[in-house]
């Protein structure tokens, strides 16, 4: 008998040769251990059963399209073909495919990678930024043609004061996940926007897969502004979701979270500015309130007292239609502020319906302006009517008189800066009189000249 | 330490402006502080009311760049024949 000696490599290619007739195409299940992979991408692990273990590999360009990770203690059933390693002399299966049992593919690759996300802190609620105040720059990031688009648009156009800036990128099938992950660094490094919503309309699991990839879950995390995801349906949840800023329902609803928000603000506003001028108006009917009660309680006791009052009501009433005149001018301003915006606002809107909403709202605080104005001029009335209760008269009948220039109504208590030719009214105790500064006479005694000074009301010496 | 943003200064500002109105809405605050009180929340209205206003209604998409160091954006179109 001959002995038949196979040199290594030609019994190795003829154990390989029976290998692919019987045990080529085959599928292997068992639990996987010792996995690990190669810095090409070489996937390499054991699978075991309670008493046997099988050696496996899968090529890097097969492992690179696994969406979840082969770990050790999983369960799966892996499809391939026995072969011994040439060079090692090492029977393994060599892996084409591999899937988890239990769970699908893409259900375990989200459990892993939200595992693994978790693990790195990236959902946890300290980490989540609140959106700005006034959120009036909108970046958003999706696809140019989908559903989610016009209808985030149809929330936005029913605001008035918002930029929104889109960022295409496809958002399901191959290089999606890139896309997003890409539109929400360019946009979110921009400058341009403060605050971002990263979305897409409804699907399966599969069309949503891109907001699953930790490559989009790791761009909203990176962004310098607040991230919103707005990712298919009301039960959709996905990775994008856990790691964004604010987690939106719908598209719409992550729309409407930053339309509210700007809403919000203008009717705080609005609130703050009707109450500011409401306060102030309460507050000189108050003064006028007061002016009338220490009208009321002139007595004859007491005297002293009585001028120091009167030069108390002599101040606040000088004050007063300054105040009102000021006030009335406040109101104008914002009754022409609503003018121009009624008149620039037809040319700025296209839709009919939202210019008669804006027309009706325009014209109701213009009713409302035109209200306060002439609220305004009515006090405005009644304080000069409060002021001719104060009017001097008795210190008018002594033969004091009050100085005006003409067309003001400030008594005059300086000389100094009435030029010659100023017209001047002087109220007597009986009629006016209208005359005309003469230029002053020469330096000699301005002070001590023959014109003896009228005596000082008051005796304090206080000259303002 | 870092600067406000726009959107910090506006919701600064609003908060100041509340307040304002809170104190002004207190009858016991004297006529002269109430006008200087008015006066300054006036001021502040303003300001928040031009910085609510200064962001105008656009709808715009970014642009790939070709070599620009800035970001560029154009007009969006956005017909009604967007597919669903």
């Amino acid at each position: 008998m001959t002995r038949k000696i196979w040199r290594v490599g030609d019994l190795i290619r003829g154990v390989n040769e029976l290998l692919s007739q019987g045990f080529s195409g085959i599928w292997v299940e068992g639990e996987v251990t010792n996995a690990s992979q190669s810095s090409r991408g070489h996937l390499y692990f054991t699978l075991k059963d309670a008493s046997s273990a099988l050696d496996c590999v899968m090529w890097g360009s097969r492992a690179r399209s696994l969406r979840f990770n082969v770990e050790d203690g999983l369960a799966v059933t892996a499809f391939g073909s026995l072969t011994v390693y040439p060079q090692r002399g090492r029977f393994q299966l060599v892996v084409d495919q591999i899937e988890p049992q239990g769970a699908g593919a893409l259900q375990l690759a989200f459990e892993q990678l939200k595992a693994k996300l978790a693990a790195e802190g990236l959902f946890a609620p300290e980490r989540k930024r609140p959106l700005p105040a006034l959120p009036q720059r909108v970046g958003i990031v999706t696809s140019a043609t989908g559903a989610a688009l016009r209808d985030m648009l149809k929330i936005f156009r029913r605001v008035s004061h918002v930029h929104v800036i889109l960022a295409h990128a496809t958002v399901q099938g191959e290089g999606a996940a890139a896309e997003i992950a890409r539109g929400i660094e360019r946009l979110g490094s921009s400058g341009l926007v403060d605050v971002l919503i990263v979305g897409r309309g409804g699907g399966s699991l599969e069309d949503l897969w891109a907001f699953n990839e930790e490559v989009v879950a790791r761009a909203i995390a990176a962004s310098p502004v607040p991230v919103i995801s707005g990712v298919g349906h009301e039960v959709d949840f996905t990775i994008a979701d856990f790691v964004a800023d604010v987690r939106a329902a719908t598209p719409t609803h992550a729309a409407e979270i930053v339309t509210s928000r700007i809403e919000e603000q203008e009717g705080r506003l609005d609130d703050a500015e009707g109450r500011l001028g409401r306060a102030l108006m309460r507050h000189v009917a108050l003064a006028r309130a007061r002016l009338n009660g220490l009208e009321g309680s002139s007595g004859l006791a007491r005297v002293p007292q009585r001028i120091r009052l009167a030069r108390t009501r002599l101040r606040a009433a000088d004050r007063l239609p300054g105040l009102i005149e000021r006030l009335a001018e406040r109101v104008r301003l914002r009754l022409e502020a609503a003018e121009g915006t009624l008149r620039r606002t037809p040319a700025k809107l296209a839709a009919g319906t939202q210019r008669e909403f804006l027309n009706g709202r325009i014209h109701a605080l213009e009713l409302a302006m035109h209200r306060q104005t002439e609220r305004a001029g009515a006090r405005l009335g009644s304080s000069e009517r409060a002021l001719g209760h104060l009017n001097p008269r008795a210190i008018l009948d002594r033969g004091y008189s009050i100085t005006v220039r003409e067309g003001e109504t400030a008594p005059l208590k300086n000389a100094a800066g009435i030029g010659p030719g100023t017209v001047l009214v002087t109220t007597l105790a009986r009629g006016q009189l209208r005359s005309v500064a003469a230029p002053a006479p020469h330096r000699t005694s301005s002070r001590t000249s023959g014109v003896p000074d009228q005596p000082r009301l008051f005796d304090d010496g206080e000259e303002r | 330490m870092k600067e406000d943003t726009p959107s910090e200064r506006f919701e600064e500002q609003l908060a100041k402006l509340e307040s304002i109105v809170a104190r002004l809405e207190d009858d016991s605050v004297g006529l002269e502080e109430a006008l200087d009180l008015f006066e300054e929340g006036m001021k502040l209205a303003r300001a928040c009311r031009a910085r609510l206003e200064s962001v105008e209604k656009r709808i715009e998409k970014l642009l790939e760049e070709a070599g620009q160091d800035e970001p560029v954006t154009e007009p969006l179109d956005t017909g009604p024949d967007v597919a669903p």
